[in-house]
Parts: C-alpha cells; sequence; structure tokens
C-alpha cells in the first residue's frame, strides 16, 4: 500500500458492495478523477486507488494549491464585416454570439496577422483546489456507471448501496461537501464485525494508521497474498489441492476486509454423488472450494475465506453443519429427478420459452437434430447419426428437471449425468454432457467428439437465430454471446480435427429461420462474416500465429476451419525459417506478372524455349504430388514440393521474355504462371509474408 | 435457545427501538412480506416501525421432513422499518447480539442478494445475511411495491427463526429443536412436514387448484372494483398460495407461469394504487 504522504485522500464508505462490482466501480472512479482533475487544469502527481466491498479510496500526490490559468481565444469575424461604421454589431457578430452563447459585453477586439477580428478571450482556471474538489466529486459520483442502484434517503439520490461516509482531505484539511444527503466528515468505520466504533482520521497517516488498528486490510495485493498464503498452509498441511479458480479469488478479494482462510470436512456419503454437483452446490452456493487429494479424486474437504480470525473455529463448524445441508438438498434434487423417465420430459420443453422470437426449446430441439444429422453427414461421422439425433432432441429435457430449475448453471452437465446414472449409451449422455462446452477458449471439452457435433449445432443454431432476428453483437455488447458461441466453434473444429465446410451447414441453419431464398442467401453471408471475424481472431489471439501467415491463409475464402488452421500453422512455421525468403520473392514476382489479368487460356503447343517447356513439364509432374499433400493437409510438404520447383522458376523468369512482342506467346507465358499462382493459393499467399529481418513494408502494401 | 425464545427475544428487542408488535398474518403467505402491516405500510408517506412472527408457507421447499434445515411452513420475524434509519446495519447487528451472538467469533456477511417478488410487484436492494454460511436473515432496502415507487423507502429485516435457533442452539438439524419448554419442532412438526409434502408434491388436485385460482382471482377482481382492498388482498394471496402447490406439483408452464403472475401483479398493483389514493383521500378529510 501507499507509503508516502498523500496530498489528497478521498473515502467514500458504502454499506457491502457485491464483490464482482468493487473493481469496474474503482476503475471507473480512477479514470473520472483523473479526467476531472484534468479538466479542471488542476495539476498532479499520481492517481492511486484501493477499495474493499466497504470503501473506495483515492489518493492523490503532488497536487498543485490552485489550478493552471488557460487563456483560450475564440475569434469571431472580422471588425470590418462585425460592426458598421457607427460601431453597431452586424449580423456576423449576432450569429457568433447566440451560436457560442456569449454576452455582447465580453466580446473585444483581437489581432490577428491577418487584420483585427472580434472575438472573445476566455480564461479558465485559477480556482482553489479545495473548490475543485467540491465541484467535481458530485460529479464523479454522479457519473459512474453501475449495475444496479437504489435510494435510501431523503435525498433520493440513488447509488449502488447506501453511502455511510464521505472523507475527503487536502493537504490534512477536511473538504466540506454533501453528497446524497451525507456531509464529509473525518469519520471513518473500521471493520463492521471486529471495530465497534469509527475513528477520526486528521492526517493520512492517522486514516493509514486507524484503518490497520481496526482491521481494514486496503490492499488488494496484502489481501491476495494473505488468501493464497493460507490456501497453500491447508494445501501442506494436509497434502492435498485446493485450485483457487479466478471469480471465486474476485469473490474472496472484494468481500472480506480482514480475509482468513478457513476448512471443514464433511460426511463421506456425500462424495457418492456426482463431483460435479459436489464442486458447483459448494462454490455457488456457499462460497466454498473443493478439496481434491493428490490424486485428483475429491476429498470429503471444503475451503474457504472468513471475514475474521477463526481461532475458535466456530466459523469451520458452523460451515460444516451447513454444508451438510446443502448436501442433502443435492442429493433430494438428484433422487427426485432420477425418479422420472428423462425421455419423458421432452414434451414439457413445449412449454419452456427459448427466445420469445425463436419459439420454445422444443421446436430447438427439433431443429438440432436436423442439424447434427445434416453435420454428421459433413463430417463423415455417419455411425453416430443414429445417437446423435437422439442426444440432440433430449438435449435439453434436464431444464424439466428440479436441479436445473433450482440452479440453471448445471445445464447439460445434469442431463449427461441422469443419462450416465441410467446406464445409457456413452455417445449420448456424453453429447448431452458437453454440450455447452467450451464455455471459454481456454476451457476443457469433453472426450468425445459427438459432443463436439451436438454442440457445434446447438451454437449455429444460436447465431443463425439471432441474426435471422436482426438480433446481433455490436460493438462490446454481444447480449446473447454469440461471438463466445463463434469461439467455440473455432475451438470445437481445432480439438477434434473436423475437416469439413461449415457454409452447408450455416445453410441448412438458414433454411431453418427463413422461407425466402434471397434473405436465407443473406443471413448465411451475415454468418459467414461473423464467422470469418472469429477464425481471424482466434487464430490471432488464441493460436498466437503470426499476423502476416493469418493474411496469407485468409486470402483464400473458406470455412473450413480446421484446413485454415493447419495451413495458418504450416505458413507460421516456414514464415520464422530463414528460406521462407526465396518463396515470398517467388509469390511477389508471380503476383507481379499476374496482377489483375483474368484468367487466360493455356497451351503446350505454344510452349517454345526449352525454359518454359521445362518448367511446365516440372509443374505438370508436381502438380499432383502437391495437390496430394494439401488434400492430405501435409502443407509442409506441399510448400516443400513448390520449392523444389524454384530453380526451374527462377531459370524461367532469367531466361524467357515474358512481354513477348507477339501476345499469344505472351498471354500462354501469363497463363502459365497464372496455374502456378493458383496452386500456391491453395496453400496461402505468399507475398503478404514479412520477411523478419528486412520487412520491405512498401511491397508489401502494394501487393 | 428454543424457538419460542428467539421470538420473545426479538419482540422484545423491536418493541424497545419502537415498533409496534403484530401478530402474523391469519392466511397463508409465502413470506411476511406479503401480510398488511408490511405490503399496505410501505406505501405511501407515514412513518411506520412494525415487527412480527409470521409463519410463511414455500410448498416446493418442502422435504417430507427429511431435510436438515428446510421445510414447507417455516417461521419469519418480520420487522419494517420507514423510513430506512441511518445506522440500519448497526441496528440488526445489535438485535444478534441482544440473542446472545459472539459476533467477533462468526463470519457475518451481508451477501448480495436483491428480493424481488413478481407477483405483488415489488423488489428492494440488499443483502442475505450469512453466519458461518447459514443464511439467517434477509436485508432488504425496499423500492417499490404494488408497482408503485416508494418514498420514503422502508427497511425490511426478516429473521428466519429456526436458521437463527439452530445457529443458537448449535444444531445441525432443525427437528433437533427445542420449541419450548420441552415441546420438540420434530414432535409438533415433523408429521406436518411428510404430510404436506406429500400433499403437495403428488397428492394436490391440479383441477382443483386450477379452478380455485381463478374463482380467488374472479373474487378479488370484483372486491376491487368494490373498492374493498383489504379483503381483495386476501384472495391474491389465496391466489398466490394456490400457484404455489401447483408450481410444486410442476403442473405450471413457463407461459401460464408469466400469465398468471400476469394476473396476480395486476391485482396487487390496483389494490396497492387503491390504498395509496384512499389514505389520500382519509388525510384530506
Amino acid at each position: 500500500m501507499v507509503k508516502k504522504m498523500a496530498d489528497f485522500l478521498f473515502q467514500l464508505e458504502v454499506e457491502e458492495v457485491p464483490a464482482f462490482s468493487v473493481r469496474p466501480i474503482l476503475q471507473q472512479v480512477e479514470a473520472r478523477f483523473r479526467e476531472k482533475l484534468e479538466e479542471s487544469l488542476l495539476e498532479f502527481g499520481k492517481i492511486e486507488t484501493a477499495a474493499t466491498n466497504r470503501r473506495f479510496m483515492v489518493f492523490i500526490s503532488n497536487l498543485k494549491e490552485t489550478a493552471a490559468i488557460k487563456e483560450t481565444t475564440i475569434l469571431g469575424p472580422a471588425k470590418n464585416i462585425a460592426l458598421d461604421s457607427r460601431g453597431l454589431p452586424q449580423v456576423a457578430l449576432q450569429k457568433f454570439i447566440e451560436t457560442n452563447k456569449f454576452r455582447l459585453a465580453d466580446v473585444v477586439e483581437i489581432e490577428t496577422p491577418k487584420g483585427i477580428y472580434m472575438g472573445v478571450i476566455r480564461i479558465k482556471g485559477g480556482e482553489e483546489a479545495e473548490e475543485i474538489f467540491q465541484l467535481i466529486i458530485p460529479e464523479i459520483l454522479s457519473g459512474l456507471n453501475l449495475p444496479k442502484t437504489m435510494v435510501w434517503n431523503e435525498s433520493r439520490v440513488p447509488f449502488i448501496r447506501p453511502i455511510r461516509n464521505i472523507l475527503v482531505m487536502f493537504k490534512n484539511k477536511l473538504i466540506d461537501l454533501e453528497y446524497a444527503g451525507v456531509r464529509s466528515s473525518q469519520k471513518v468505520n473500521g471493520h463492521l464485525l471486529l471495530s465497534f466504533e469509527y475513528f477520526l482520521a486528521g492526517t493520512y497517516v492517522e486514516y493509514m494508521q486507524g484503518l490497520l488498528k481496526n482491521f481494514v486490510m486496503l490492499g488488494e495485493e496484502e489481501r491476495k497474498q494473505k488468501i493464497l498464503g493460507e490456501f497453500k498452509d491447508i494445501e501442506e498441511e494436509f497434502e492435498v489441492n485446493v485450485p483457487v479458480p479466478d471469480e471465486m479469488l474476485e469473490y474472496y478479494l472484494y468481500s472480506n476486509e480482514y480475509p482468513v482462510v478457513f476448512s471443514g470436512s464433511f460426511q463421506n456419503k456425500y462424495l457418492s454423488l456426482p463431483p460435479e454437483i459436489i464442486t458447483s452446490f459448494m462454490k455457488s452456493e456457499k462460497k466454498l472450494l473443493p478439496v481434491y487429494n493428490k490424486d485428483g479424486k475429491l476429498k470429503n474437504m471444503f475451503a474457504g475465506v472468513a471475514n475474521i480470525p477463526d481461532e475458535t473455529k466456530n466459523v469451520s463448524r458452523g460451515f460444516e453443519k451447513v454444508i451438510q445441508a446443502t448436501f442433502e438438498d443435492a442429493q433430494f434434487f438428484w433422487d427426485m429427478d432420477l425418479r422420472d423417465d428423462f425421455y419423458s420430459l421432452r414434451i414439457h420443453l413445449k412449454n419452456v420459452l427459448f427466445h420469445k422470437e425463436l419459439g420454445n426449446y422444443y421446436e430447438k430441439s427439433e431443429r438440432l437434430a436436423t442439424l447434427v444429422e445434416a453435420l454428421a453427414n459433413e463430417t463423415n461421422r455417419q455411425v453416430l447419426k443414429d445417437k446423435l439425433i437422439k442426444a440432440a432432441q433430449n438435449c435439453k429435457n434436464d431444464l424439466i428437471t428440479r436441479m436445473v430449475r433450482e440452479f440453471p448453471m448445471m445445464q447439460g452437465v445434469m442431463g449427461g449425468l441422469y443419462l450416465m446414472e441410467k446406464g445409457e449409451d456413452q455417445t449420448i449422455w456424453k453429447a448431452i454432457y458437453g454440450q455447452y462446452l467450451p464455455k471459454g477458449f481456454s476451457d476443457e471439452l469433453v472426450d468425445d467428439p459427438g459432443a463436439g457435433l451436438l454442440s457445434i449445432c446447438d451454437r449455429i443454431d444460436n447465431i443463425t437465430g439471432f441474426l435471422s432476428k436482426g438480433i446481433r453483437q455490436s460493438g462490446s455488447k454481444d447480449p446473447y454471446g454469440l461471438r463466445r458461441d463463434g469461439n467455440a466453434v473455432v475451438k470445437i473444429i481445432i480439438n477434434f480435427g473436423f475437416d469439413f465446410d461449415l457454409t452447408r451447414l450455416i445453410e441448412k441453419a438458414a433454411g431453418l429461420f427463413l422461407k425466402d431464398v434471397t434473405a436465407q442467401a443473406q443471413l448465411v453471408k451475415q454468418v459467414q462474416e461473423l464467422f470469418h471475424i472469429r477464425i481471424e481472431n482466434c487464430l490471432r489471439e488464441n493460436l498466437k500465429i503470426r499476423y502476416d501467415a493469418v493474411s496469407a491463409v485468409l486470402q483464400k475464402d473458406t470455412l473450413n476451419i480446421q484446413e485454415l488452421v493447419l495451413r495458418a500453422r504450416a505458413v507460421d512455421q516456414i514464415a520464422a525459417d530463414a528460406s521462407v525468403s526465396s518463396l515470398i520473392s517467388l509469390h511477389k514476382r508471380l503476383r507481379n506478372i499476374i496482377k489483375k489479368q483474368e484468367f487466360l487460356p493455356f497451351s503446350e503447343d505454344l510452349l517454345q524455349q526449352q525454359e518454359e517447356k521445362v518448367l511446365f513439364d516440372v509443374f505438370k509432374e508436381s502438380k499432383g504430388g502437391i495437390e496430394e499433400s494439401i488434400m492430405q493437409r501435409d502443407f509442409l510438404k506441399a510448400i516443400s514440393s513448390i520449392m523444389e520447383m524454384k530453380p526451374i522458376i527462377d531459370l524461367f523468369f532469367e531466361k524467357v521474355l515474358i512481354m513477348a512482342d507477339d501476345v499469344q506467346l505472351k498471354n500462354n507465358r501469363i497463363a502459365l504462371l497464372q496455374r502456378i499462382n493458383e496452386v500456391l493459393l491453395k496453400i496461402a499467399d505468399f507475398s503478404v509474408i514479412q520477411e523478419s529481418n528486412t520487412g520491405d513494408k512498401d511491397e508489401r502494401n502494394s501487393q | 435457545m428454543s424457538i419460542q425464545n428467539v421470538i420473545l427475544k426479538l419482540e422484545e428487542f423491536w418493541a424497545e427501538r419502537g415498533c409496534y408488535i403484530a401478530s402474523g398474518y391469519d392466511t397463508e403467505v409465502g413470506a411476511g412480506t406479503m401480510t398488511p402491516d408490511t405490503f399496505f405500510r410501505v406505501l405511501g408517506v407515514s412513518p411506520w416501525k412494525v415487527g412480527y412472527w409470521q409463519p410463511s408457507r414455500r410448498p416446493d421447499d418442502g422435504r417430507y421432513g427429511q431435510n436438515p434445515n428446510r421445510v414447507q411452513k417455516h417461521n419469519q420475524f418480520q420487522v419494517i422499518l420507514k423510513p430506512i434509519p441511518e445506522d440500519s446495519q448497526l441496528l440488526y447487528l445489535d438485535s444478534l447480539i441482544y440473542l446472545g451472538v459472539d459476533i467477533r467469533s462468526h463470519d457475518i456477511r451481508f451477501d448480495e442478494d436483491n428480493w424481488a417478488s413478481p407477483s405483488l410487484g415489488a423488489w428492494g436492494v440488499g443483502w442475505q445475511v450469512m453466519c458461518d454460511g447459514l443464511e439467517i436473515t434477509q436485508f432488504t432496502y425496499f423500492q417499490q411495491a404494488g408497482g408503485i415507487e416508494l418514498n420514503p423507502c422502508s427497511l425490511e429485516i426478516t429473521y428466519g427463526i429456526e436458521r437463527l435457533a439452530m445457529f443458537l442452539d448449535n444444531k445441525s438439524n432443525l427437528f433437533e429443536l427445542d420449541w419450548g419448554n420441552g415441546v420438540s419442532y420434530s414432535q409438533l412438526k415433523l408429521e406436518e412436514e411428510r404430510q404436506f409434502s406429500i400433499y403437495n408434491f403428488e397428492v394436490a388436485s391440479i383441477d382443483f387448484l386450477r379452478e380455485t385460482f381463478q374463482l380467488y382471482q374472479r373474487e378479488a377482481e370484483n372486491l376491487v372494483a368494490s373498492n374493498l382492498i383489504f379483503p381483495a388482498f386476501d384472495y391474491v394471496l389465496k391466489c398466490s398460495h394456490t400457484f404455489n402447490i401447483l408450481d410444486a406439483r410442476k403442473a405450471i408452464s413457463v407461459a401460464e407461469r408469466t400469465t398468471l403472475m400476469g394476473i396476480m401483479r395486476t391485482l396487487a398493483g390496483q389494490i396497492a394504487h387503491k390504498y395509496v389514493e384512499l389514505a389520500h383521500g382519509e388525510k384530506n378529510g
């Protein structure tokens, strides 16, 4: 935490802010302080911020006492146009005053190199720091973008939770202001449970010491180290693993002012519930972490973070009782749901709305069955077809179960678990289990291609369906997670190596939503565009493929994602190699000659010179092999076959005059090069690759 | 501590802080919020301080008496403070101390939980208060009721009496609780829980309940038309309880849920508006 003196100290004390809102609010507070100070011309050094769920703090160092002064001149019309001979304002000047909302009295003559003009000189700044803070703090607070607000007192000013104290100190002096009916004061409350009385912070040092004494750990990093360190202690003491997922750490960090890790155990019998249920009940219901033995199996233990030291073991004993009741609930849902025939639940999906414009889940399940059948054919998985159709038809049935009604985030997983428990075929239960995976690009998938295929269909149905109703993602907004769905499709395809072009599946889906053929074609185009962006993004961001290699392979319009990825990886690999330069220059040369020529007819009979005959012979001979390698998706081999032709092509360039006077000869030579280019482009446009050492940008851009 | 002592202590504590101690309402309700002492009194401008013990029915929460802390009929202690006091959290912590909670050795946290009752057109912002992971209280700053923006707002504190007693008595199963003077919770409630769970989940006649829902609805509508809003409100409560049993029976589709909720919300809204009008009229007169 900040050790040195701060010129300015601000603390907003609020009743418990929801943990996941603290960080976003703090970031806004900092940004808006910076913005407002810059606007007001008050110079400052460093802004530092910190927050817990009960307070937001801002420290600013090296603050000037008064704001800088800035003069701005706003020029109006020239004097001779603005005023008549008697010095009375004319239309031009009146307009200038009106549009800028100036007063006539403020207009003065201003000398400029072009002559005398009428205008206004504005002087901004110069205010005392205190005045500035009195003005900007309410602006900062009222301008925050808060997830859900409330009112609590007569001021009716909305905030995320009631504001209880506002401390604003400038050079150890309290700045007087009021916001939301709360007057600033030196009052600071400590920890809600461990410190009963407030203290007065007269100086920065008193503030920091007061917090320390009153059990408030101000710094995020400090709390984080304590939490993670104490989890580590538990791992060592019990010889276990306690993984701390990011979102749980965020919760612990911003729901405790004095975090203390504790652990406890539960009866072994609950371990017979599926681990997915045990862990999600622990995390979502009780904010506890599951504990694993070194062999990766769940242990009958939990760990969590309390807001007080647990010397009495009251906390861990209390949680032990509570977790038992929670597992009893889980057991109840599990047992009750297993009483039902899972497949007979499907009919009830007619009553569950998927989206008001896209019908109910029964209809969705029918579409998924159609799509998964088509996809099984496309990917040569006909053997899975019947099972996947059954899975698709019933993959949403678990929406009817008690468990999912109570815990919607268990969707999919529960359907799979119920069918597994009942001994259903594993292609079917795994497909249902894994239909929502991956959630993020780095998530694990279910180890069964059927799950991948069903998941692709579900997401294509989402994307195509929402776009068909004009519901789309824009900028940072993606309310239906269409981008995430797109990324997931890419991830699944790469993971299972499904080698097929997505276009036909998209066409099939479009046909399920729209009748009109033209509209269908338009929709298909929209979905394709979404995927082009997703693919480019995934290649760069997730697969870390070089920029130029990505551009090189995306020259060819295709939605065969697997092929694209393999080409990109091959190009990425050779682009790092020194020998790539000859390939780049070759392709550049080819493209320079071909330019935008239409595709010309080629005739072997028109070949005249030895070098062009040899080139044609070699090309004819290698072409089959290259295309074979491409079919085999061995792009490195295809590239090396092309490289083998390089000397022959170079010789051709050297000895043969392509731009011959005889148009027929010239066109035939270009035609030959066009055919070679065509084969190259099946792999990539190497001319856009940038050599790492030279980086000849101009030439690259001219392509 | 026995159940009855928890109730007595809470009554004492809140009486000392200026609350009028009411009796619980005598029609089935899902929560203390649904009684006239809360629903009507949070409307309008008059200050209001009340505390009362309210048995509450949640058919879907029944567990045949087999779950250690879930029952289809539990007991709440409801407090309404209007306007909201400035030190509301501390006041609440004081009540825990008064009950005998050592607040420095338990993980008492205010965990985000925004309460909403779509059928009453009511919502608020606040927390569930967790004590070592056990939800003991719902703490809500009411913002709207019957579709009406509240001004001033009210603070609602709803204690779960069984949960508190379990915590105070160090029990992990509510059926082991002492209701008072040796009468045990299981003696009073176990068989009742078992029977109501069978009724709510397996036996309740769906056709009968659908029909009664409509009868109650019609009665409520007629009463609203006659400006008899207190009786009308009773019939909305009866609709709500009937709905809850149908829901426990899994007899309500999503579309139907929206419709039935809409019916109740409309009625509650009309009743709330009439209440405000009538109260306003009285003042003028």
